[in-house]
């Protein structure tokens, strides 16, 4: 029981993990050491609730868990750097293209925003949710929801007009 | 939804990178799930000690509490007998204040030389009507004394002594 467990959880894990890791990395503005954590806390939360809605949607409950964990750790005053004795995530060849520097520069204005407003433009414009599961996801009224689409996108205009317009 | 909009949507998805699903985050993540498991567990067995704790210690208190808070023993009945005495009659007390008193047993008391009959069922000597006499003085006050009775009966009218009722009977109590 308990294996068949493991192996749905891990199947679903590696399918979704770059995905997962892709929104958790907008939501936080582009940290990708916080964003592998979030991944991390919400995958744990959800073998925990495995067995109730591994048949149902298993992949709305982590995003919210997601969202929400994002949010609360946007709250954290500080958020510790670790000395550790190898430099992780070393630039390479491929990381100078202009893919990373769009990147860059979606990651930065993100990062701007506030915190249910990053979640509402993500799920709204890159999960390409409803309203009213953004509104769910992120625990609010779909009213609420709205404004933070609305306002986060119109903050996201002023800062990357300049940016993305070129590229269209 | 505008170009801008359009435009956000697509880098969005086009920034996003492939990382794949490693041996070391899957071992990460088991390490993660078995640290919550072990934290969960404590957390259930501390709750659960402290629960056991607690409702041991409000057993070991329940019977002093208990005891503490027992009431007084019941106040002893007073002992009741087939024969009624004067003052545990109640019904005797509303004719002294009641403006029609009952027929007392003392008013027909100085019309009879055969002696008077209280509510107690014991029998007075007819020859010794004090009793009846004093108490009416006390209980009047500014009310002429009633005659002593007498064997005889022409100190007083039976129908006099029926408005005097309330402070002969206040005695019979």
């Amino acid at each position: 029981m308990e294996q068949v467990r493991a192996d749905g959880f891990d199947e679903f894990a590696a399918a979704r993990w770059s995905t997962l890791l892709h929104v958790a990395r907008l939501l936080t503005g582009g940290d990708r050491q916080r964003a592998e954590d979030l991944v991390q806390e919400a995958l744990v939360k959800l073998w925990f609730a495995w067995p109730k809605i591994a048949d149902q949607a298993p992949e709305a409950y982590v995003r919210t868990v997601l969202v929400r964990l994002a949010a609360r750790s946007a709250r954290r005053r500080w958020w510790g750097e670790r000395p550790v004795e190898q430099l992780p995530d070393r630039a390479g060849p491929v990381d100078v293209s202009s893919a990373v520097a769009e990147r860059s520069r979606l990651e930065g204005a993100l990062a701007q925003l506030s915190p249910k407003q990053r979640a509402a433009v993500v799920l709204r414009y890159y999960e390409d949710l409803p309203e009213a599961q953004v509104a769910q996801a992120l625990g609010c009224p779909v009213g609420t929801a709205r404004s933070h689409a609305s306002r986060g996108v119109a903050r996201l205009r002023q800062i990357l007009s300049d940016a993305v317009r070129p590229m269209t | 939804m505008d170009d801008f909009e359009r435009d956000l949507s697509r880098l969005m998805r086009d920034t996003q990178q492939h990382t794949p699903y490693e041996p070391e985050h899957r071992q990460r993540l088991h390490a993660g799930i078995r640290t919550r498991r072990r934290s969960r567990l404590l957390w259930k067995a501390g709750g659960s000690a402290v629960a056991v704790a607690g409702l041991s210690v409000a057993l070991a208190l329940l019977p002093n509490l208990l005891t503490r808070a027992q009431p007084a023993d019941p106040r002893p009945q007073p002992a009741t007998s087939p024969t009624t005495s004067p003052d545990s009659t109640p019904t005797t007390e509303p004719s002294a204040t009641s403006p029609t008193p009952t027929l007392q047993p003392e008013t027909s008391l100085p019309a009879t030389t055969t002696g008077d009959i209280t509510p107690s069922g014991t029998t007075t000597p007819p020859a010794d009507p004090t009793p009846t006499a004093t108490a009416s003085e006390s209980r009047t006050g500014t009310t002429p004394p009633a005659p002593p009775p007498s064997p005889t009966p022409t100190t007083a009218p039976p129908s006099a002594l029926d408005s005097e009722e309330p402070s002969a009977s206040a005695y019979t109590e």
